[in-house]
């Protein structure tokens, strides 16, 4: 039983905000070496202190971030759910197939997606959490084995909340545009954002965070939303972010 | 706060209803709805609670009317047959009975009360269009869940479609999860009464106390659930409600009620319409009673107002009724 202060006593374990689990799947592979990954960084970051601030202006949410660096294999670099507001950005960095390797990484997203599905299967979400999002950010096509594209991205259709998520890619680079970012995305109405500099992946990576919180909200049009946040013409940023548009 | 005396019901319900945080920060109205009505069958007596969950999505945009028609048909078809349904003394044929006869009454009449809303209020011009690009009948425009229960005698009989929460609280503190579970409800879609099948998702479960005394039962929209800090909430809920409810009786939790809803639909829960029913049992020598005052059932609003009791004008049917709801007075409620 709890007992907020000021508040009077209240049956069961006390209220909170629905969570809404946040999973950011990023290339580390080599090809994201050098400029790209500082690019990738700064721009993460900056994502996130929007979505934090979003967390605060809005009434529903309390964003729960992951994220899953990958390359010949997945690792996780935010392995547990944690408040976007409390989370501290520590760079990521290449992975590479061997611990003390000094080998570059290929970009097999088959695993990555297994290793999300795992996070979001039976019983390791709340029932009361909102759908999950999962942005996929890479600078290259998948380099997996015959099959395993297929087989890891099935295996995260196979969970409910794999299913239900919202799915968005950043594609880096003239390289990475691919119909298998369309085919992880999953929706014909959200198109794969481009960005092929530095200051793109900021601007798309802020679009994801609006795309997120708004398209996450109760009784959202994920069509019209996806069209006016992401959609061609649609006017991103900088300076898209607005608390207007968002609560 | 007002109180009632309906006779020969060995139950209370205490009820409140919050609009949430989202909803008032977008100028939307509360889209839940709730009531209760006493039935009196030749001397026995029944009680029906109805709690409705208009949809908040902008399709569904007359759902502030779905979910009060919602809970107004239902009181008024159990109503209707409640002599047939307190005349069957077994499980499996009060759960025939249910599906059989009761839901899909339910669903005609509200079907039939939706039309009637879109009679004396036609849609506009932009509302039937949006209805034609996605192919939607004029019930989609009201969609809500409802859940209902009918307590007599030994019985308790619950009827639910759509999300919400049915929670049994038995007089050690323990919980009974009495309705199916639905797979369909994923937290991000619901079962509907517009639906064209609505008859085939109502879930329906029957307690006989006779086997299982309960102490009482909460009933609540999903604002209520998805503000529950522990994901499986409901044995913690019935455990401290048995408790406060023993410790310091109903009246004291009637006053607490509304302030519990308003922690659930506030910006740090789960910022939605939150509407909760508490139907508490009379059990011989218990003192959770006490402090209460006479009354056999109260029904308490978040500011005190409720309509008045409402006789049945037909007065022969061998049955008698008194209605309880929220008043009109204020938004929050509807």
């Amino acid at each position: 039983m709890t007992m907020p202060a000021s508040r009077t006593l209240m049956p069961g374990g006390g209220v909170a905000r629905r969570p809404l689990h946040f999973i950011v799947v990023a290339d580390c592979s080599g090809s994201m070496l050098g400029q790209r990954m500082q690019s990738l960084n700064l721009a993460v970051a900056e994502m996130l202190s929007h979505l934090a601030a979003w967390e605060r202006d809005q009434l529903q949410a309390q964003v729960m971030v992951r994220v899953l660096a990958f390359a010949t294999r997945p690792v996780w670099h935010v392995p547990e759910p944690v408040g976007v507001s409390e989370l501290h950005w520590k760079p990521l960095q290449a992975i590479h197939p061997k611990a003390g390797s000094s080998e570059v990484g290929q970009t097999n997203m088959g695993p990555a997606f297994r290793e999300v599905a795992a996070a979001l299967g039976p019983d390791r979400l709340e029932s009361r959490a909102l759908r999950p999002a999962i942005l996929l950010v890479t600078d290259g096509k998948p380099t997996d084995r015959a099959g395993e594209f297929e087989a890891g991205l099935a295996s995260l259709m196979s969970f409910p909340a794999g299913r239900s998520s919202l799915r968005l890619a950043i594609a880096i680079g003239d390289n990475a545009r691919s119909e298998y970012l369309d085919r992880f995305i999953g929706d014909p109405s959200i198109p794969v954002l481009l960005a092929d500099n530095s200051d793109e992946v900021a601007e798309r990576l802020v679009a994801v965070s609006i795309a997120v919180s708004r398209m996450s909200e109760e009784g959202a049009d994920r069509e019209a939303l996806a069209k006016q946040i992401l959609g061609p013409g649609s006017g991103q940023p900088p300076g898209a972010f607005d608390r207007e548009t968002i609560v | 706060m007002s109180t009632r005396t309906l006779e020969a019901l060995p139950w209370r319900v205490l009820w409140a209803s919050v609009r949430g945080a989202s909803h008032e920060a977008t100028d939307t109205p509360n889209q839940d709805a709730v009531k209760s009505r006493a039935i009196d069958v030749f001397g026995r007596g029944a009680l029906v609670v109805a709690v409705a969950d208009g949809h908040g999505h902008w399709r569904h945009f007359r759902s502030r009317s779905g979910s009060r028609l919602a809970v107004d048909v239902a009181c008024q078809s159990i109503d209707s047959f409640s002599q047939d349904l307190m005349a069957i003394d077994r499980v499996d044929e009060l759960e025939a009975f249910a599906e059989r006869v009761l839901i899909p009454n339910i669903i005609q009449a509200w079907k039939a009360a939706v039309a009637s809303d879109v009679e004396s209020t036609p849609f506009t011009r932009d509302e039937e269009e949006l209805q034609t690009n996605f192919h939607d009948g004029p019930e989609s425009a009201y969609g809500s869940t409802l859940l209902v229960s009918v307590s007599w005698g030994r019985w308790v009989l619950l009827l639910q479609i759509g999300d919400g929460d049915i929670v049994g609280l038995l007089p050690g503190g323990e919980v009974l999860l009495p309705m199916p579970v639905d797979p369909t409800l994923d937290g991000h879609h619901t079962t509907s009464l517009c639906q064209s099948d609505a008859a085939k998702v109502f879930r329906v479960s029957v307690i006989d106390q006779a086997v299982k005394t309960l102490f009482g039962i909460l009933m609540a929209t999903d604002g209520y659930g998805n503000a529950q800090a522990i994901d499986e909430w409901e044995p913690a809920v019935a455990s401290d409600l048995v408790a406060l409810i023993r410790d310091h009786g109903t009246a004291w939790v009637a006053n607490q009620l509304p302030d519990w809803l308003a922690q659930c639909a506030s910006s740090e829960g789960s910022g939605d319409d939150t509407t909760a029913a508490l139907l508490v049992a009379e059990m011989e020598g218990d003192a959770k009673w006490r402090n209460a005052n006479a009354e056999t059932v109260k029904i308490v609003t978040p500011d005190g107002t409720s309509s008045s009791p409402e006789k049945d004008p037909s007065g022969t049917s061998g049955h008698r009724r008194q209605d309880g709801h929220p008043g009109e007075k204020r938004s929050v409620i509807q």
